[in-house]
Order: C-alpha cells, then sequence, then structure tokens
C-alpha cells in the first residue's frame, strides 16, 4: 500500500475513532495517547542519546504540577500548556548538566534519585502542591465551551500530541538528531567529527523534558487530579516498560507499547497482584525475546515501519 | 540525645550494610544490580512466616530452613532469569531483576493481598538501660549478626579457596573458565549466597518492621545509598556504607526534620554521585577511548 493512501486512511481512522468509542473506552484511548507521547520524550534521551537517564518522571511530574498550580492561579489550559512544557525544558536542563559528568549506572540512579526528590517536594510544597491530598485540574475549556466529554479531550489531545511529535520527528531528522545518533554510537568520534558532545547530550535532556513535560500536562488535564504517588517509581517502571515493549528509538513503537501496557491494568484492576505478574512478565519475556521491542519484530515484516536511524 | 541518636543509627544502619552487602556480592560476582534484592529481603521473612504459621515448626527450626530456601530461589533465580540473557547489555539486565522484583511482590500480594502480618521476634527479652540510653535487644542482635556476617564474608574472600575462585570469576570469567572453574555454577552460588544474605536480613527486621509485600523495596533504596557512599562493588565500603548512612539518618532526623528521614538516601546519593561518584573507597572509573 502506498505510503500516502496509508497514512490517509489512519488520518480519516483517527479523525473518526470516537464515533466507535463510549466515554470509558475514550478514555483509556486518551491515556495512551498520552503515555505515548511520555515514551516518545523518554526514548529522545534513553532510545536516541543512548544515555541511562530516567529522569522522565520528573520531567512528567513537573509538567503535569507545573499545569495545575498555573491554571489554580487563574490561566486558561491554553495558557498553562506551554509554560508547563518549558518547566519540563527547564528540569531537562538542570539534570543534563550533572549527566555531562555521570555515566552508565551512576546516571541512572542520579536521575532516579531526582524523581524521587522531585516527590518528595510535591508532597512537602503544600502551599502550592496540595501535598498529598492532590492538586484538582480543571477541564479546559475553548472559548466558553467545556472540553468535559472524552471525545472532545481525545481531539485535543490527539492536537498536541500531533503537533509535538510533528516536531520530534524533524528533530530527529536534523542534524541535532544525527548529532545524537552519532553520539550514541561512539562519542569520541562524534566529537572528533565537530559534534560537540556536551551541546547536543543537554540538548536532547531539554527536548526530552520539554515533550515529557507536554505529556505531564496533558495527564493532569486528563486524570483531573494529581497527586505525588502518581508520579514515583510505578509510573517510571511503566513507562521504561512502554519504551522497551514499543521499542527503543521508534515513536509508532512508543503509541503501540503504550497501548498494551495501558489498556492491561485497566483490565486487572480486580485482582490484587495479577496486575503486576502480569505486567512483569511481559516485561521479561520483551527483554528476553525481543530486546528491540515490537516495533523491532514488526518492522521486519513490514519495511513501510521501518525507521532510519534505529537503535542498532 | 546525640548519642540515643547514633546508636539506633548504628542499630538502622546495620540493616543497611546487610542488604547493602547481599546486592554487593552479586555486583561483583556478575556484574549486574540485583534490584530484586529487596524481595529476597521479604521472602526470607514470608517463608519464615509460612512455616511458622502453616506447618507449625518453631522458629529456631524455621529459621535455617528458610534460609536454606533462600539459597536455592537465589540460585533458581540465576539460573532461569539472569543466566539465559547474561550477554546483554547492563541496562536489561538491571530491569529484568526489577521485572522480578515486581513478579515477586505480586505474588506475594496476591496471597496476602493488604494484610500486614506479625512475627514472632527472635528474642522476647525487655530493653535494657545503660545510663540514659534505651538499647533493645533487636538492636544489639541487629548489630552482631552484622559483624559476624561481615567478618565471615571476609574471611571467606580472603582466605578460603572457594573466595579466591570468586575473585578469579569476577574478575575474569573467560580467564576463570580457561583454567578450570565453572563460572556457571559460581555465578548461581554467589546469588544463593547473597539470597541468603537478604533472607537472614529480613528474618532479623521482621519482627519489627512486620510483613507486607512492599517490605523489601522500601528498604532497597537505603541499600543502593550505601553502596553508593561505601563505593560501588567494595564489600568493606558497602558496610561501612550502611551504617553512616543509618547513623547520618537519624542525625539529620533528630536534629533538623523528621521529614529529612525519608528522602535522605535520596539526598546522599545525589550528593555523592556529583561531588564523588566512586563514594568513599572506590576508585574512580577511567574510560579509555
Amino acid at each position: 500500500m502506498p505510503k500516502r493512501l496509508a497514512v490517509l486512511v489512519l488520518a480519516i481512522a483517527l479523525a473518526a475513532l470516537p464515533l466507535a468509542t463510549n466515554d470509558y473506552v475514550q478514555y483509556v484511548l486518551n491515556l495512551i495517547l498520552v503515555y505515548g507521547l511520555a515514551a516518545v520524550g523518554f526514548n529522545l534521551v534513553l532510545g536516541y542519546l543512548g544515555q541511562l537517564a530516567f529522569a522522565n518522571t520528573a520531567f512528567f511530574g513537573i509538567g503535569a504540577y507545573a499545569l495545575g498550580i498555573l491554571m489554580e492561579a487563574g490561566l486558561s489550559f491554553w495558557a498553562a500548556l506551554l509554560p508547563a512544557g518549558l518547566a519540563g525544558a527547564l528540569a531537562g536542563l538542570v539534570v543534563g548538566l550533572p549527566a555531562l559528568r555521570l555515566k552508565g549506572y551512576y546516571l541512572a540512579i542520579v536521575t532516579l534519585a531526582f524523581g524521587e526528590l522531585m516527590r518528595w517536594g510535591y508532597i512537602h510544597m503544600d502551599a502550592y502542591t496540595h501535598g498529598s491530598s492532590g492538586l484538582g485540574v480543571a477541564a479546559p475549556s475553548l472559548g466558553s465551551l467545556p472540553l468535559d466529554s472524552q471525545a472532545q479531550r481525545y481531539y485535543l489531545i490527539l492536537a498536541v500530541a500531533a503537533l509535538v511529535v510533528w516536531g520530534v520527528f524533524n528533530l530527529l531528522r536534523s542534524r541535532i538528531g544525527r548529532a545524537w545518533v552519532a553520539i550514541r554510537e561512539n562519542e569520541s568520534a562524534a566529537a572528533s567529527l565537530g559534534y560537540w558532545p556536551a551541546r547536543y547530550k543537554v540538548a536532547a535532556f531539554v527536548a526530552s523534558g520539554f515533550v515529557t513535560g507536554i505529556a505531564g500536562a496533558l495527564f493532569a488535564m486528563l486524570i483531573g487530579r494529581i497527586a505525588p504517588d502518581s508520579f514515583g517509581l510505578n509510573q517510571l517502571l511503566l513507562q521504561f516498560a512502554v519504551v522497551m515493549i514499543g521499542g527503543m528509538s521508534s515513536i509508532w513503537g512508543s503509541i503501540l507499547g503504550a497501548a498494551l501496557l495501558t489498556a492491561t491494568p485497566e483490565l486487572l484492576r480486580n485482582f490484587p497482584g495479577a496486575e503486576e505478574i502480569i505486567f512483569s512478565l511481559m516485561l521479561m519475556a520483551v527483554l528476553r525475546f525481543m530486546p528491540r521491542g515490537l516495533a523491532g519484530v514488526l518492522a521486519v515484516r513490514l519495511p513501510m515501519l521501518r525507521e532510519r536511524l534505529y537503535r542498532s | 540525645m546525640l548519642l540515643q541518636l547514633t546508636l539506633s543509627g548504628i542499630a538502622q544502619g546495620s540493616i543497611y550494610a546487610l542488604l547493602a552487602l547481599g546486592m554487593t556480592v552479586v555486583f561483583r560476582a556478575t556484574g549486574v544490580i540485583n534490584f530484586a534484592h529487596g524481595e529476597f529481603f521479604m521472602l526470607g521473612a514470608f517463608v519464615v512466616y509460612v512455616l511458622i504459621q502453616y506447618v507449625g515448626a518453631p522458629f529456631f527450626l524455621a529459621a535455617p530452613l528458610a534460609v536454606v530456601a533462600m539459597f536455592f530461589i537465589g540460585r533458581g533465580v540465576e539460573r532461569f532469569f539472569i543466566r539465559p540473557i547474561a550477554l546483554s547489555p547492563h541496562i536489561i539486565l538491571a530491569m529484568m531483576t526489577v521485572a522480578l522484583s515486581y513478579l515477586f511482590r505480586g505474588i506475594a500480594r496476591l496471597f496476602w493481598g493488604r494484610e500486614v502480618l506479625p512475627m514472632p521476634p527472635v528474642f522476647s527479652l525487655p530493653p535494657f538501660e545503660v545510663g540514659d540510653l534505651i538499647v533493645t535487644a533487636q538492636d544489639i542482635l541487629m548489630a552482631t549478626m552484622t559483624l559476624a556476617l561481615v567478618l565471615a564474608f571476609f574471611l571467606f574472600f580472603k582466605l578460603t579457596r572457594f573466595g579466591r575462585v570468586a575473585q578469579a570469576a569476577s574478575a575474569s570469567p573467560r580467564g576463570a573458565a580457561l583454567v578450570g572453574i565453572d563460572v556457571d555454577a559460581f555465578s548461581g552460588n554467589m546469588w544463593g549466597m547473597a539470597a541468603a544474605l537478604g533472607g537472614v536480613t529480613g528474618i532479623l527486621v521482621a519482627p519489627v518492621t512486620l510483613l507486607y509485600p512492599d517490605m523489601g523495596a522500601q528498604t532497597l533504596i537505603r541499600a543502593f545509598a550505601a553502596m553508593t557512599l561505601g563505593g560501588f562493588g567494595n564489600l568493606g565500603g558497602a558496610v561501612v556504607g550502611g551504617l553512616l548512612l543509618g547513623v547520618m539518618e537519624q542525625w539529620a532526623g533528630g536534629y533538623l526534620s523528621t521529614a529529612l528521614i525519608d528522602i535522605f538516601s535520596y539526598l546522599v546519593i545525589v550528593v555523592v554521585l556529583i561531588t564523588r561518584p566512586q563514594g568513599l573507597f572506590g576508585s574512580p572509573d577511567v574510560t579509555r577511548v
């Protein structure tokens, strides 16, 4: 099937989707989109730059809380969205600079610790974040029309996510994206070619912070009430699993992984322990048999889906 | 108050030291950071609980049995979950252990749900009073066991033949295999020992903290901080790091704010990794091009 036709069919399917779903199913689909976007942000640092940095939960939470706090201060959703992303980007800068000094496991641990420190911050900075009881986020509105239904929110999320992903796509095909992959493969060689690693590494963290921050803001809007617990290690593992199962350095793989991993907990809500068991078994199966994730497996069959700059 | 805090700190720190020691053993032997070590801790306690409650075994029988069981569980984990992917990049191995941690916790939750189970203490003696200080039998037990186990480990690694095999196999698996050392069996045994060690720690601590599926996960970060402080891969460093962490945590909690106790480990990690990544006793990482 020629690529343009496939894209057109996809676009029509996406636009017509809410006609086929009820409010709850649409909510789950919205959640999938949000997690997919977060995974794309995570992938920028983990898959394309190749650094083991687990600060994505921190970016996610910062974006969410930034939106919540700004909206509570009176801004509309639309006015607060970009600042939320920029807050994430700023956090990316804060994490990216020390990241220059640390390698491998050390970076992983320090970014993890950063995420937990932020979570402690959410709990204890009550004045702004309302601590453990959570911060309510009002529904966005288009002019005077409140966007209450999941279908309306779907279009909002889809539009924002599509815009951001389009931006990421272009970024990856630019000099910056190629520099990231070069640095991932062999930092010294990249440096010898004139790609100054420090600049591009920090850029990757800032970009990741921005994208994940926007995802966090969308998450806050969708969930309606955010609490510190949503941004802890469970969230980190979920997002990591989405990226691993979907496929590192694959954009549509992130969506696929998000779809799989968001639907499963919803289905297993009522069985304590079962959710964790299934989740861990899925992750183990992927780690053992499909390290390239679903995207890797499917790309072998469907060359149209193969993305350049794939993780080697 | 300083002395009381220091004493509680040492007691707490012994727990962190033991956990960090177990994690360091695995890290030294197989290069893997075992995020499931907290679950070995948890499982050790749960196995004893099951043996006492459902089989009716007395404690002094149940505890050693549990430790042996943990040894075999550790070997099983290495054989079935780690060895198949032994050649994968570190991140894959680490994530496998994370998945394992979730698996064990899910299984525990399946059986025990939200219950928090009590565990009989090893000794039921009233606390001692030495001057102004209150010392519990639990504290003394923890500290003595830690000392004994640490000594045992040191003697083991430095003096016994198996210990030298351990050093060889972890320094160069291929070289060790070339001279006839069974590296696979060695890895299995190391994991077994680490699991047994974790189990012992769990059995010692459970009477105080009570049993619940997440008990390991919450203490794990402290072990991590201890390893980071002491220097990754350094056995003595892990122990010293654990004790230091315990003491500093109590001091910070007592003099600054109790809110700091939860987060102290994370602060230690961030500060150490930014200022001196190799910790107190580690050697700096030098990458050659």
